[in-house]
């Protein structure tokens, strides 16, 4: 899972343009489920089970990742973009991108520090007078490298570092697309659906649509989640903490979820001896937004991987809780199907 | 690849790491690349030193240092408290990636302010760097057998090749400087010239200690340094400042020595070396302020390369920039051969 996990946070894909990350999970999948996908570009898998499944579960994870769109050229070869995603403009300044198809190395530039006023020092610039600089000489060269409409996605290294943890863009949520695929790869005891969804730093447009095609009784979003467990923050104002296993949510800004699943979630990781925890904060939000008002009702329960720095080009995590947050995952499948 | 020489040359030098103090494996390899050329040295303060030829000569001038951070303390919980290391700019740190040079070379994420808990008054701002902390992903215990108070730090960053043969790479500031000098060296290989003296300066993001101790123990009495300049761009004005492509900036200020930059100007002009004047009403800001009033007064003269996005890890410039202030110096060295500066 960790090579899978690498390959799939080196890829490109903003929302609306995941096609290179759909066509390496269909390599991945190809041979072990049945799969198609939808209209929106939502990768949709069937995985038969050893046994058929009394209730319909779906997996979801988003395929998507924050970055940036380009949506113009200055006259000096500078390009003007516009977000994907809600981003921090404090953790992209002065940050190398890749531009486009071919992806254009690229960086995004700032006034220097000297010739700013001292009161300004310590001032973010607004992201509208933020560039692009691809090193083009005008509007014309940078037009033969790049379009209006191109993606921009971080240029990240994947690391590994410290006690077991992992640095790389996108690990929201390619952590959850990697959870998917081991888990599709590995065999279900029940019959079970995966929808690896398009759009969901948008406002999770893709599960909508995705879960409308599957229609069913339960789903698990497979997530990360914000970790705030850094020096100086304490208690539940940490959300969740690294190495301490999957945040399972009882609300979020988008989802009430239900407290059967929510608590059914905790006593079967202690059954099963998987480390998780509570989120501790009403925060955020994710596909079970929009699945749990699907058709008339889906219960869900979403399990995400405590992820500190979302949404940068630098998501810290703990390997050893994409594993047990797989592990719960499966486990809670198992559950729900049967129940 | 078109300036092939320059580009590797400066792509290995930006690989180093050499925060202000702290130059050694900076300049250890830079001395080698100098060795090539004449017997080299480390002085006291840690600038390198060579020297070709007897005599009194022209000094050639570039600092090795550069920007970074200073562990301040390592805490129980395995984050860093830090201290910035010459003018390091907080506004492109949240969230940067580090390497802590420790015991051994480790990697550190500067930690950024979870949404939840961001303040509405600190919307649009930058932490001050007492706030700052490195995440090491590590223990107290495990971090503090590695990392110690004192150790230096370095933002990460890639040395990208742009379009055209502009590149971006963390301290091109001032690696372009010590690789336009290297590149001179080059271009006058097999050729005689004046006794020479070269120094790759300690300490100049700090204040240019290592300048000023280090000319003092040089004998030449005319200077040539190189030190970067800023270029245009959103925000930074065309009329005020030059622009990537310009060539070598040849320094005009009171500070500077009139005759050696009109001489500059004027070689550039018969040579057909790209160059243009960049005028500044006092002193430089560069270790040209320092070299200037050292012993009996030395003859002092500035070229500055155009690069953006200065104290950022994607400072760019273009690689013709610094192949032009190469080709200026080993003009001016050339036409001054035989004599003793």
């Amino acid at each position: 899972m960790r090579e899978t996990l690498k390959m799939l946070c080196s890829l490109p894909g903003i929302s609306g343009r995941e096609n290179k990350v759909r066509d390496y999970i269909i390599s991945q999948i190809d041979g072990f489920c049945d799969y198609h996908t939808d209209n929106l570009g939502n990768l949709i898998a069937f995985k038969k089970g050893r046994q058929s499944a009394k209730n319909k579960v779906l997996i979801d994870a988003h395929m998507d990742e924050v970055g940036f769109i380009v949506t113009g050229v200055t006259d000096d070869g500078l390009l003007r973009f516009a977000n994907v995603g809600g981003i921090d403009t404090k953790v992209f300044i002065g940050r190398n991108v890749a531009v486009g198809e071919k992806a254009v190395p690229g960086v995004v530039g700032i006034v220097p520090v000297h010739l700013t006023e001292k009161e300004d020092e310590n001032k973010i610039p607004v992201a509208d007078s933020l560039y692009i600089d691809i090193g083009a000489h005008g509007r014309e060269s940078a037009l033969t490298l790049v379009s209006p409409g191109d993606e921009v996605c971080f240029d990240g290294e994947f690391t590994e570092f410290g006690d077991g943890f992992i640095c790389s863009k996108a690990i929201d949520n390619r952590a959850g697309c990697a959870i998917m695929i081991d888990l599709i790869r590995s065999g279900l005891e029940y019959d079970c659906f995966f929808s690896f969804s398009v759009q969901e730093e948008v406002g999770t447009r893709g599960a909508a649509a995705s879960a409308f095609g599957v229609a069913p009784d339960y789903a698990i979003v497979t997530e990360t989640t914000t970790a705030a467990d850094i020096s100086g923050v304490t208690g539940e104002d940490r959300v969740c903490v690294c190495g301490e296993g999957p945040a399972v949510s009882f609300m979020d800004r988008s989802t009430v979820y239900d407290i059967d699943l929510y608590r059914k979630a905790l006593e079967t990781a202690k059954q099963k001896n998987i480390k998780a925890q509570t989120k501790t904060r009403v925060a955020g939000g994710n596909d079970a937004g929009a699945i749990h008002k699907s058709r008339s009702g889906v219960k869900v329960l979403t399990l995400s991987v405590p992820t500190r720095y979302l949404h940068s080009p630098g998501c810290v995590c703990k390997y050893e809780d994409i594993e047990s947050t797989r592990d719960l995952v499966k486990a809670m499948a198992e559950e729900l199907a049967k129940c | 690849m078109e300036y092939s020489e320059v580009r590797s040359l400066l792509e290995g030098l930006c690989g180093k790491g050499g925060v202000s103090g702290r130059e050694d494996d900076a300049a250890d390899f830079a001395a080698n690349l100098l060795s090539k050329y004449m017997p080299v040295k480390r002085d006291t303060l840690g600038s390198v030193i060579g020297k070709k030829g007897e005599g009194g000569g022209i000094i050639l001038d570039a600092h090795i240092d550069r920007i970074g951070l200073i562990v301040t303390a390592v805490k129980d919980d395995g984050f860093l408290k830090v201290a910035k290391v010459g003018g390091s700019d907080i506004r492109v740190l949240t969230g940067a990636k580090v390497t802590i040079h420790g015991k051994k070379d480790i990697f550190g994420i500067v930690t950024s302010t979870p949404p939840h808990l961001a303040k509405k008054e600190d919307e649009g701002k930058a932490p001050s760097f007492d706030d700052m902390l490195i995440d090491t992903g590590l223990t107290g215990e495990e971090a503090k057998e590695i990392v110690s108070p004192g150790d230096r730090i370095t933002a990460n960053g890639s040395f990208l090749t742009l379009a055209g043969t502009r590149v971006a790479s963390p301290c091109i500031d001032d690696r372009a400087g010590v690789a336009a000098i290297l590149r001179c060296l080059q271009m006058l290989e097999g050729k005689s010239t004046c006794p020479l003296e070269v120094m790759f300066s300690a300490q100049e993001e700090t204040g240019g200690s290592g300048a000023q101790a280090g000319v003092f123990g040089l004998e030449g009495s005319v200077a040539l340094a190189v030190d970067v300049t800023f270029a245009s761009a959103p925000g930074v004005s065309k009329e005020k400042y030059g622009s990537l492509g310009d060539g070598a900036l040849v320094g005009i200020a009171p500070t500077l020595d009139y005759e050696i930059s009109s001489r500059l100007l004027a070689l550039a002009g018969e040579k057909d070396i790209k160059a243009k004047p960049e005028v500044m009403g006092g002193r430089t800001g560069t270790n040209c302020d320092e070299i200037q009033t050292q012993r009996g007064g030395i003859k002092t003269a500035l070229i500055s390369i155009p690069i953006r996005n200065m104290h950022t890890s994607v400072e760019v410039c273009e690689l013709a920039d610094i192949e032009a202030t190469a080709a200026l110096m080993a003009a001016y060295i050339e036409e001054r051969s035989g004599e003793n500066a």
